[in-house]
């Protein structure tokens, strides 16, 4: 299995009150699958994202990617976990302000070793999303929904096995969520696995084989 | 995919390039500010070095031992003949008699030194550079420095006068000119003879104002000086070893003074310089966010501060210590030299040769470089364990 939660919890304290992000989830991805996690707001969607990636730490239970639980291990094994294993694409705008669209796309690049076709790479992923001619050119000088694309280009550079989307077409035109989810469909036909939480039940039936799961107040139902 | 630790700290530079220049405005303003700290401590400790060499300088022509008379403590002429009384003295090698004074330009503003010497004395005098011209040697011949030349306004002449007590005038011809390389010791001196010096402020026949008196053991220098000062009581003998203690206290104490201003105006800047290291913006910690979740680890956040640290304090200081060097060169250390050289304000301008040497500017770099390193990498521990999920 590539994935496996084991009872895995986060609460946060919300105004004195203690809210159950994610109540002792089960969740057992293998590698090539494609997993969409519906629900409204507030249902624990992006905690749980955000603890199988290894960005926040649970409270209890485990995360386990190739078998090894992401935190008894150190700083080190987590970074290069994100830097060359996942891929994210957040809800928020997730780039450099100050750094023009190809240099963000190269971002997780600066730990790999130099090669001469970095940059024919992050071309040729820009051109995927449809944004070659913007290459460089500033965030502020895009759209929402071409920066949500550039954040999506990001996430293949490194080739990762794994994605991990938090409302990836939200604020996309239709024709633009259709190219994004027949490339999502293209990698995940090679062998990607892709984790998928949204609560656009179309998302979910534009690709083949997808396991879907409801999510509601920290727990799958 | 293994990656080359070599290969990983010239990505985090190249980045730390990049970061610094993409915040190039506040980034600019810091070195800016940074560099001229360095300009000032460098030319304080360039300038102070400079003098207290050429002080060394100036040393080492003074006789071993200088014999002056007193009377109610105050200077006054000394009897030449008591050189014979020394000739018997086991130890000294020579005695000769010295007129050293100070003649005040009113016209010009300018004080000189006027040293008077025997012939043989001035012809011993191997350690003089002269630019060009000779040591006096006939009646009436001076050796000046470029300075006085131009002080005394001489343009092309050779000839000039000075006034005698009695405001009658002494005539003199320039044979010689100092070389600029010894300004600190020659700048201000008209150099002539014994008898030119004793005319020129009219003192009585057979007295001077110092008797000079080499030693040949130099470790016997005190020894003999005892024992002169035991033979005349009524007067002051005084070691080269004595005379520079006398100017290190002086210079060490206007030094001292400066460079507790400077090291106040650094510690502010350190004190500056931590506080922006260690207050980060939201956009810098949204910044480190993203570095983080996109594989960036707590030790490189930290390497990619350390490089931005050592760029900007790289850079100041080559930039603080060049400025330094041109101001103590060209300049004469102009900032600095009233403070320095203190009651010299009077005398012709000296022009400085600056010497660098290791230790120098291992003591500039310690002072400056090391603490601003200490001042931001330390607090850039808070921005590096920002979490990964701060974005999120």
């Amino acid at each position: 299995m590539l994935i496996q939660c084991e009872h895995l919890a986060k609460t946060y304290k919300a105004d004195e009150q203690v809210v159950r992000a994610v109540d002792h989830v089960d969740l057992d991805i293998a590698r090539g699958d494609f997993v969409v996690i519906l629900g409204h707001s507030g249902s624990g969607k992006t905690t749980l994202l955000s603890l199988i990636g290894g960005l926040t730490s649970p409270d209890s239970g485990s995360v386990r990617i190739h078998g090894k639980d992401n935190w008894s291990m150190g700083d080190q094994h987590l970074s290069l976990l994100r830097n060359k294993t996942i891929g994210f694409i957040f809800q928020f705008a997730s780039l450099i302000p100050t750094l023009t669209v190809l240099e963000n796309l190269l971002l997780p690049l600066y730990f790999g070793e130099a090669t001469d076709n970095r940059r024919e790479k992050g071309m040729e992923l820009l051109a995927r999303v449809g944004l070659a001619d913007k290459a460089n050119v500033y965030p502020s000088q895009l759209s929402g929904g071409q920066q949500r694309r550039i954040a999506i280009a990001r996430a293949f550079i490194n080739d990762p096995e794994i994605i991990l989307a938090d409302e990836p077409t939200g604020d996309l035109d239709e024709e633009t969520e259709g190219d994004i989810l027949k490339m999502f469909r293209q990698f995940n036909e090679q062998g990607m696995t892709f984790l998928v939480v949204t609560h656009n039940a179309n998302l979910a039936a534009s690709q083949n084989g997808c396991r879907t799961l409801h999510m509601k107040n920290g727990q799958f139902v | 995919m293994k990656i080359n630790p070599l290969q990983r700290q010239l990505n985090l530079l190249d980045y730390a390039l990049s970061s610094l220049w993409r915040r190039r405005m506040k980034n600019g303003a810091i070195l800016a500010i940074f560099a001229f700290v360095i300009f000032l401590l460098g030319s304080f400790q360039l300038l102070s070095q400079t003098l207290q060499s050429s002080a060394e300088e100036l040393l080492a022509f003074a006789p071993d031992i200088t014999i002056q008379s007193l009377v109610a403590g105050r200077q006054t002429p000394i009897a030449a003949n008591k050189i014979r009384e020394l000739a018997d003295m086991y130890g000294i090698t020579a005695s000769s008699p010295r007129i050293w004074g100070y003649y005040f330009d009113h016209d010009n503003g300018a004080n000189y030194t006027v040293l008077g010497l025997t012939e043989e004395e001035i012809g011993a005098m191997t350690g003089v550079i002269l630019e060009s011209g000779r040591l006096p040697g006939a009646p009436g011949e001076v050796a000046v420095s470029p300075a006085v030349r131009q002080s005394l306004d001489l343009a092309g002449r050779s000839a000039f006068s000075l006034f005698r007590p009695d405001l009658s005038q002494a005539s003199f011809k320039v044979s010689g000119l100092f070389s600029r390389e010894t300004d600190i010791v020659t700048g201000d001196i008209i150099l002539m003879s014994l008898a030119d010096a004793r005319h020129l402020f009219a003192m009585p026949e057979d007295m001077v104002t110092d008797i000079g008196v080499k030693v040949a053991n130099p470790v016997e220098i005190d020894n003999v000086a005892r024992k002169i000062a035991g033979r005349f009581p009524e007067t002051r003998v005084l070691t080269r070893a004595q005379i520079r203690k006398t100017y290190q206290v002086v210079f060490g104490w206007r030094s001292g003074f400066g460079s507790v201003c400077l090291l106040a105006a650094l510690a502010s800047f350190v004190i500056l310089a931590s506080d922006k290291a260690s207050g980060l913006s939201r956009e810098e910690k949204r910044e480190i966010g993203i570095l983080k979740f996109l594989g960036f680890q707590t030790t490189d956040i930290l390497a990619l501060r350390f490089w931005e640290s050592v760029v900007v304090a790289g850079l100041a200081f080559l930039i603080g210590l060049s400025l330094a060097y041109v101001h103590v060169a060209f300049f004469d250390g102009g900032l600095f030299k009233p403070v320095l050289v203190g009651w010299s304000v009077l005398r012709p301008d000296l022009s400085l040769a600056p010497s660098l040497n290791g230790a120098d500017l291992l003591l500039i770099f310690s002072w400056s470089v090391l603490p601003y390193l200490a001042a931001t990498i330390i607090p850039a521990w808070r921005s590096a364990v920002i979490r990964a999920d701060t974005v999120v």
